[in-house]
């Protein structure tokens, strides 16, 4: 990469090989573990389409394209774990890709295309409480539109005592195949 | 997510893109497809 200076403090650089981040998905999938999507952690927005590249929208697309220096449009990913751990209800946890337009912040990346490498499910409050240590879920729970969140034994528990009842438990194992599969990516083992 | 200040803008053109391709037959493993049985007249019943 060859850096040249622009407008304001911001360089300029160019590079061959896709930057890989941190980030966290949402899953959505049918209440038999088919149908599989990963999607943004907040708001509403699309699912990642499985085998094709994801290119960022943007709701001021009129006055720019994605991302933009003054606006925080893009696709994210962090140069960390820890700062993932205070997203809203993630289901997943992985390594991805971005390419295109990417600027770079302190702490992570927003992009332009990206498409996930590498995944796994965790238990969301075990990864708010105590980070990677002891994330691995047993069961996935579907909820109502199809939203499924992987647990662990006792997150279950302690969710069902506070009336967070899943209609149906899924085999944890099974969604990860099924959501590596999907994809055509492999787990993530280690961080 | 607050990921800080804007730092630097990377334009990348990825030499091959990091999304894995569908599969598609290839031709040479394509299996051969039988031959149509022939016709053949249908024999009178007995009477």
């Amino acid at each position: 990469m060859s850096p040249l200076p622009v407008a304001g403090d911001l360089l300029l650089s160019t590079g061959i090989e896709p930057i890989v981040a941190w980030r966290t998905w949402a899953l959505t999938g049918h209440r038999d573990g088919t149908g599989l999507l990963l999607r943004p952690v907040a708001g509403r927005s699309r699912p990642w389409k499985p085998m094709q590249p994801v290119e960022a929208g943007c709701k001021h697309a009129r006055l720019h394209s994605a991302p933009h220096v003054d606006c925080t449009c893009g696709l994210h990913g962090t140069h960390g774990l820890d700062i993932l751990r205070r997203t809203r209800c993630p289901a997943v946890l992985g390594r991805v890709a971005l390419w295109g337009r990417v600027i770079e912040h302190d702490l992570g990346y927003r992009a332009q295309f990206a498409y996930p490498q590498l995944a796994t499910l965790v238990c969301q409050f075990c990864f708010w409480q105590w980070g990677t240590h002891g994330i691995r879920p047993d069961v996935v729970g579907w909820f109502a539109r199809d939203e499924l969140v992987p647990l662990c034994w006792s997150h279950l528990e302690q969710a069902q005592r506070y009336g967070m009842e899943p209609r149906r438990l899924l085999n944890a194992d099974e969604i990860a195949l099924g959501l590596r599969e999907t994809y055509a990516i492999d787990p993530l083992v280690r961080w | 997510m607050d990921i800080g200040r804007p730092k630097r803008i990377i334009e990348i053109d990825p030499i091959s893109l990091p999304v894995p391709m569908p599969e598609f037959p290839s031709p040479t493993t394509e299996p051969l497809r039988e031959p149509a049985p022939e016709r053949t007249p249908a024999e009178p019943a007995d009477p």
